[in-house]
């Protein structure tokens, strides 16, 4: 029988657990879930969930239980799978407020047929076909009259906090779910945020007297029991919940917002030769997957996307992001996934053992990377030599997609402006010795109307 | 009553009381609105067609 191995990430929950087999993921139901389960697919919420693409579909398997766990198991199932798995840190504000309003949909459609979510994790929910989607299918358990929401505590930390840190103080305190794996913890959340939020009822509620409460009884212990928690109360909870979350905004200011494409130093020409060129080489290499590093709004995402692949599109700047997520939704591309990433310290692997959430380069490689516009910050900004560049880029994907920036570009006289130019090595020559290291370099193009070099190359 | 199984994510002592009194609060709004057509009617004002929840609302 082919090897069968656990998946870290799923060790928590009692109801199951994810498994792969000959490459295949498979998610074991155990007997203790076997109830849930059915009511899950009997009462048609699955159904109704499925369609509007609010929960992964699965289809059930006749394949053996998992080894470890086989006299508790009751089913296997195979879930349709993730193109990219993608967490919460690396989302965008929109991103991460769609996943909230996905899972307290799903939440209020349970309710309605009997049942309720026992936990409300961001990391139980992926952007499928640019929909968040919950991938979870073990999340629901049958609804008990009078029982509270067992995932009240967890909603707020890992999306109201955060949520509510991004709106109303800084963006970038996204990044706070990098370093609290169970989302924001509520004291802290209540502290940074402006007083002004005092006055917003869901904010004042869910967040400032939750914390207090939390503070208050953190020593005392107080059984899961019925306190009249009807099913108006937790309706009227659920509601308050996505009241408060709907109206948390976030708009990138200043002037870069929507035109970064004219802030660059190259014409037209240059830029139509750019996407054509990116497209072209796309469609002959027909990657699945692609990663396109400093992605900024996606346009040569697109164009890689064009060919039919999967293109996860990562940049450093929230508000890039937030511009081709907003895109993804306004047109309805199924194949794009806009994240945020800081390719000088890409997102490390975390949670217990470190096996919970997987590295940045652990996601990969894959067919086929773009690197456009993009080398000279990591060269130069961030002083990485040459051949480690050439190496990085070597472990991430079999293509690659990649332009070199002179150092007569006026981006670059930007970058080497105010400080000492300690790179002779960063010449076109320089560059293609480094590459040629690990890479078979297949074509180059100069960019038209441009002193920048176009390169493809495969890996060795 | 206990509720069987204890859930296996701590909800939090906090976090569970805390809830129950809001829920108690935002429930009773729950209730006026459910109770808002008859009240209307009492008044005399005809009750529309109910809203029913899209299957597009994933936004």
């Amino acid at each position: 029988m082919p090897s069968t191995e656990q998946l870290s990430a799923s060790f928590r929950d009692p109801s199951g657990f994810l498994f792969s087999r000959a490459g295949i993921l498979y998610r074991q139901i155990n007997r203790a879930y076997s109830n849930d389960y059915a009511r899950l697919m009997d009462s048609g919420l699955y159904e109704r969930l499925v369609k509007v693409g609010l929960l992964i579909p699965h289809v059930e398997s006749d394949q053996a239980p998992a080894d470890a766990q086989r006299d508790a198991a009751f089913k296997i199932i195979q879930p349709e799978r993730v193109p990219f798995i993608s967490y919460p840190y690396e989302w965008s504000f929109s991103q991460l407020k769609d996943a909230a309003l996905a899972t307290l949909s799903i939440e209020k459609r349970a309710l309605k047929l009997g049942m309720s979510l026992k936990d409300a994790s961001a990391y139980n929910i992926q952007f499928v076909r640019g929909k968040a989607t919950l991938i979870d299918t073990l999340s629901f358990e049958i609804y008990q009259e009078g029982k509270p929401w067992t995932a009240y505590k967890q909603f707020c930390q890992h999306f109201l906090a955060p949520l509510a840190l991004m709106a109303y103080r800084d963006v970038r305190l996204s990044q706070l779910l990098r370093v609290y794996i169970d989302g924001v913890p509520l004291d802290l959340a209540s502290e940074l945020l402006p007083a002004k939020t005092k006055f917003n009822f869901g904010l004042l509620t869910h967040i400032h007297i939750h914390a207090g409460a939390q503070k208050r009884y953190s020593d005392k212990t107080v059984a899961p029991r019925s306190g009249g928690m009807s099913m108006q109360a937790l309706t009227g909870l659920i509601e308050s919940l996505e009241a408060t979350v709907k109206k948390l905004s976030w708009k990138p200011a200043g002037t870069e917002w929507g035109d970064y494409y004219e802030n660059t130093n190259y014409t037209d020409s240059a830029f139509e030769h750019k996407k054509q060129l990116v497209k072209d080489w796309s469609a002959e290499r027909k990657p699945k997957l692609v990663w396109d590093l400093g992605g900024n709004t996606g346009v040569f995402s697109r164009e890689a996307a064009s060919s039919g692949a999967f293109t996860v599109s990562f940049d450093i700047d929230p508000a890039a992001v937030e511009q081709n997520y907003r895109t993804v939704k306004a047109k309805k591309e199924a194949n794009i996934l806009p994240l945020v990433l800081d390719l000088t310290n890409p997102s490390p692997s975390l949670g217990w053992d470190n096996r919970e959430r997987d590295s940045f380069g652990a996601r990969g490689p894959v067919d086929m990377a773009l690197a456009l516009a993009v080398i000279h910050h990591l060269a130069i900004s961030n002083n990485v030599p040459l051949p480690q560049l050439a190496d990085f880029f070597a472990d991430r994907c079999r293509s690659l997609v990649i332009e070199f920036v002179p150092k007569s570009d006026s981006q670059v006289q930007k970058l080497l402006a105010s400080r000492e130019d300690i790179f002779p090595n960063y010449t076109r020559e320089g560059f293609e010795r480094a590459f040629s290291a690990r890479f078979n370099i297949h074509k180059n193009e100069v960019v038209r109307e441009s002193e920048r070099v176009l390169y493809f190359m495969e890996a060795r | 009553m206990h509720f069987s199984p204890l859930p296996y994510l701590d909800p939090g002592s906090g976090s569970m009381i805390i809830q129950l009194a809001i829920a108690a609060i935002l429930g009773l709004g729950v209730a006026i609105r459910a109770s808002w057509g008859s009240i209307k009617k009492l008044f005399g004002v005809k009750p529309k067609p109910e809203e029913e929840e899209s299957d597009s609302d994933n936004a």
